[in-house]
């Protein structure tokens, strides 16, 4: 296991600029402590909106150690809580999605109502109070069409997130999509890993064929920069701006997530094998060639808002060595299957594209499972993102072991 | 040295006891007060509001009901419920028609946690309709029985007049004391019968007349389950804060039977398990989960009210009635499904058990 002193000092050794050194990769002890000072502290991607349509909608995931259960409500709002029975702590949801009218624990049929409070527990006695047993309230918020959770007790302000991931999203109309697809893959790689790989695309000529015929792999436009060093993006995002679509890079100050839209490959206008659109362009959207809005947020997503459709990526870490990934794709509502769109021409190059990352990064989870692994540069010009990412983990993690005014003061 | 207590020298009634019917008084049609005292003498200390599970020994096997108190703590040698039985009711039925002074009940309570003293106010709002007036003259009669000035709106909906529960009680009460305001209103009224009081069915407008300061007041609201909820929905598009409203919660399920009727009386039925191969007859008032039972099949369940909806089963054909507590989706019923516990047969009805 991985003491405090010893993350410590393994920390502030990392070099910016270099991979992770071994144990962050491969050590149980660290990848408990990342959960502990980084997942359990962050807000994290839970679910598109779509994916809970309706009063009694539900979404179960796993974060961590912590089962989580997200509902919407017969008002409508969606709360999220910890998926634990009160009674004796049986999970009360066990299926990944679904419809409930009430939140019944399959264990001893404790009934909870979709806002959290306990309806009804048989047999408990005169003196039992059902006030006081309601499920356990997990932070939840949602922000540009996604909803996210926070199991921490005081949750990070999200409020910045949330008046710039609707204003950029809005165009896409999120309140209005469908799930057409979803896949869940796992990958057995580091989460760290997972999130390295999105953050470059430095492998992508060797690796992304299907996607490459859409996808511009030019690191001016997608890296850690403002993208206005490629006149292509700048040209675009002027474009698309005076359209009203929101588009030039937007980032807070720690860069914990980032807002930017970027062109496709020429006249493309979708991540199709032909470049043509999957489905109907979305209502917002006043043309089809809007390229991408690229929207990541750290710890676990990362996210494609096209004209015609929209992609959600969920990274959810398994183990120090396996990682699932949950890839959501968007249509307008309205759209029908068969008619409006193909499910296959909508889902086969990013089911490909994760098949191909699922693998580079298994390759990098498998050589650097060798005593002989030691961490080695990033492209500056290619990986800008990487470093990026690695510098707000590091800063993330010494911040969670020492507290922010330790970090301050570095 | 202590004073010698005059009277209360027992201790207080334990549901180790059981309660022996003293008086069985008639209310209105098909609804009346049945009052009870412990042979030993014991005398009965509750909170105004709470209910009373009652042990009733109808034919074919006893029955749980629990009924909300109508009597109140302040007058504590007797205790009172005031049953309303409605159409294809089992237990409200034979209280009224076997139940008979002298009859002895295995009962469990007092217990609940709808009662004003956990929430202490100025001022109170007490809504109901039907029997849901049950706690409230609990806790009406607490108040006037305090000696205090107390300020309470009544407001009680009821189908006709002659109905409205305790009138002349409360209507004595209020002459007595100014802060007993009593607002009714009714669905219907008798020809030729004067009627000075509201009329239809309680909207956000009434409300506003009859409490026009109910935005200050902590509301009590007892009724069928969809009165209630229109009540609530009425308070919260008022802006009222709902953390000041409390409505009879679901540990008592039963207090409320939901005014749906068969419209003929309970005939004889029939359920097909199609996908055991069995066939029952039964009664139009058996719940597919009981029948289910004697025909030695197992539908899992729980709450067993309609809330959890744990027996969800696919009803292929024929109609059922049901009566549940919000633990199916209006779209699963559209979809044929039914929650067992609490739907019963009309006529013949085949499900996938």
């Amino acid at each position: 296991m991985t003491d405090q002193g010893n993350l410590r000092s393994l920390l502030q050794a990392q070099l910016s600029g270099q991979s992770l050194a071994r144990p962050f990769y491969t050590d149980p002890g660290l990848y408990q402590a990342d959960l502990d000072n980084i997942w359990y502290r962050e807000w994290i991607f839970a679910a598109p909106l779509a994916e809970l349509p309706k009063a009694g909608s539900y979404v179960t995931f796993q974060l961590g150690g912590y089962p989580v259960l997200v509902v919407r409500g017969g008002d409508g709002e969606i709360r999220a809580f910890h998926n634990t029975c009160r009674h004796r702590g049986s999970r009360i949801c066990p299926k990944e999605s679904g419809q409930a009218t009430k939140l019944v624990c399959p264990y001893h049929q404790w009934t909870y109502d979709t806002n959290g409070q306990l309806l009804w527990a048989r047999d408990m006695g005169p003196d039992f109070d059902m006030s006081s047993h309601g499920l356990q309230p997990v932070h939840c918020a949602s922000a540009g069409g996604m909803v996210y959770v926070c199991v921490a007790r005081n949750a990070p302000d999200f409020a910045p997130l949330r008046e710039a991931a609707d204003r950029y999203a809005a165009p896409h109309r999120p309140d209005e999509l469908k799930v057409a697809h979803q896949s869940r893959i796992i990958e057995r790689g580091n989460w760290k890993l997972v999130m390295e790989n999105n953050r470059e695309c430095y492998h992508c000529a060797g690796s992304h064929p299907g996607l490459c015929r859409t996808f511009l792999d030019d690191p001016d436009l997608f890296g850690s920069g403002d993208s206005q060093g490629s006149a292509l993006g700048a040209a675009h995002v002027e474009r698309c701006e005076a359209a009203g679509l929101p588009s030039r890079y937007l980032a807070p100050e720690d860069e914990l997530w980032r807002l930017v839209r970027i062109p496709l490959v020429g006249e493309t206008v979708s991540y199709t094998m032909d470049g043509k659109p999957a489905a109907p362009l979305l209502p917002g959207m006043p043309f089809a060639n809007a390229g991408t809005l690229l929207f990541y947020h750290y710890p676990n997503t990362w996210n494609h808002y096209l004209s015609d459709h929209v992609l959600n990526f969920r990274v959810m870490p398994v183990s120090a060595t396996e990682t699932e990934v949950t890839t959501s794709w968007l249509v307008h509502k309205d759209a029908v299957e068969g008619r409006d769109y193909d499910l296959t021409r909508l889902t086969e190059v990013w089911i490909a594209t994760n098949d191909e990352d699922r693998r580079v990064v298994q390759e990098n989870q498998l050589g650097i499972n060798s005593p002989a692994y030691m961490p080695g540069p990033y492209s500056q010009r290619q990986e800008g993102g990487v470093i990026q990412f690695v510098d707000w983990y590091v800063r993330s993690m010494l911040r969670g072991i020492s507290g922010p005014a330790r970090v301050a003061a570095e | 040295m202590a004073k010698t207590r005059q009277n209360w020298t027992a201790e207080p009634w334990q549901d180790s006891e059981m309660l022996e019917c003293t008086m069985v008084i008639p209310e209105s049609d098909n609804c009346a007060t049945i009052a009870f005292r412990p042979p030993s003498g014991a005398w009965f200390d509750y909170q105004p509001g709470q209910f009373l599970t009652l042990d009733l020994p109808v034919p074919g096997g006893a029955v749980q009901r629990t009924y909300t108190i109508s009597s109140s703590p302040s007058r504590p040698q007797s205790l009172s419920v005031t049953v309303k039985a409605r159409p294809g009711s089992v237990g409200g039925r034979w209280l009224l028609d076997q139940l008979k002074p002298g009859m002895r009940l295995r009962a469990y309570g007092p217990a609940g946690q709808f009662t004003f003293l956990r929430h202490p106010a100025a001022k109170y709002l007490f809504i109901s309709a039907g029997s849901g007036a049950t706690p409230l003259m609990s806790m009406t009669t607490w108040a006037w029985d305090s000696g205090e000035m107390p300020d309470i709106v009544y407001v009680h909906a009821a189908r006709k007049p002659s109905e409205i529960l305790f009138r002349r009680r409360l209507e004595e009460y209020a002459s007595r004391v100014p802060g007993l305001q009593l607002r009714f209103t009714v669905e219907e009224v008798d020809a030729y019968a004067v009627w000075p009081g509201y009329h239809g069915r309680l909207s956000q407008i009434m409300l506003g007349l009859m409490a026009p300061d109910y935005l200050e007041r902590e509301v009590f609201c007892c009724g069928p389950a969809p009165f209630m909820a229109a009540v609530r929905d009425m308070l919260e598009s008022l802006g009222f804060d709902l953390a000041r409203y409390h409505e009879e919660s679901f540990d008592a399920p039963a207090l409320v039977e939901v005014p749906v009727e068969p419209s003929p009386p309970p005939g004889a039925a029939q359920i097909e398990f199609a996908l055991s191969g069995i066939t029952a007859d039964c009664q139009g008032d058996d719940t597919v989960l009981a029948v289910a039972r004697q025909a030695g099949l197992n539908i899992p369940s729980g709450c067993q009210f309609g809330l959890c909806g744990t027996c969800k089963v696919l009803k292929r054909e024929g109609e059922v009635l049901m009566v549940h507590n919000g633990g199916i989706s209006e779209e699963e019923i559209a979809e044929g499904y039914i929650l067992a516990c609490c739907a019963r047969p009309q006529g013949l009805v085949s499900v996938e058990v």
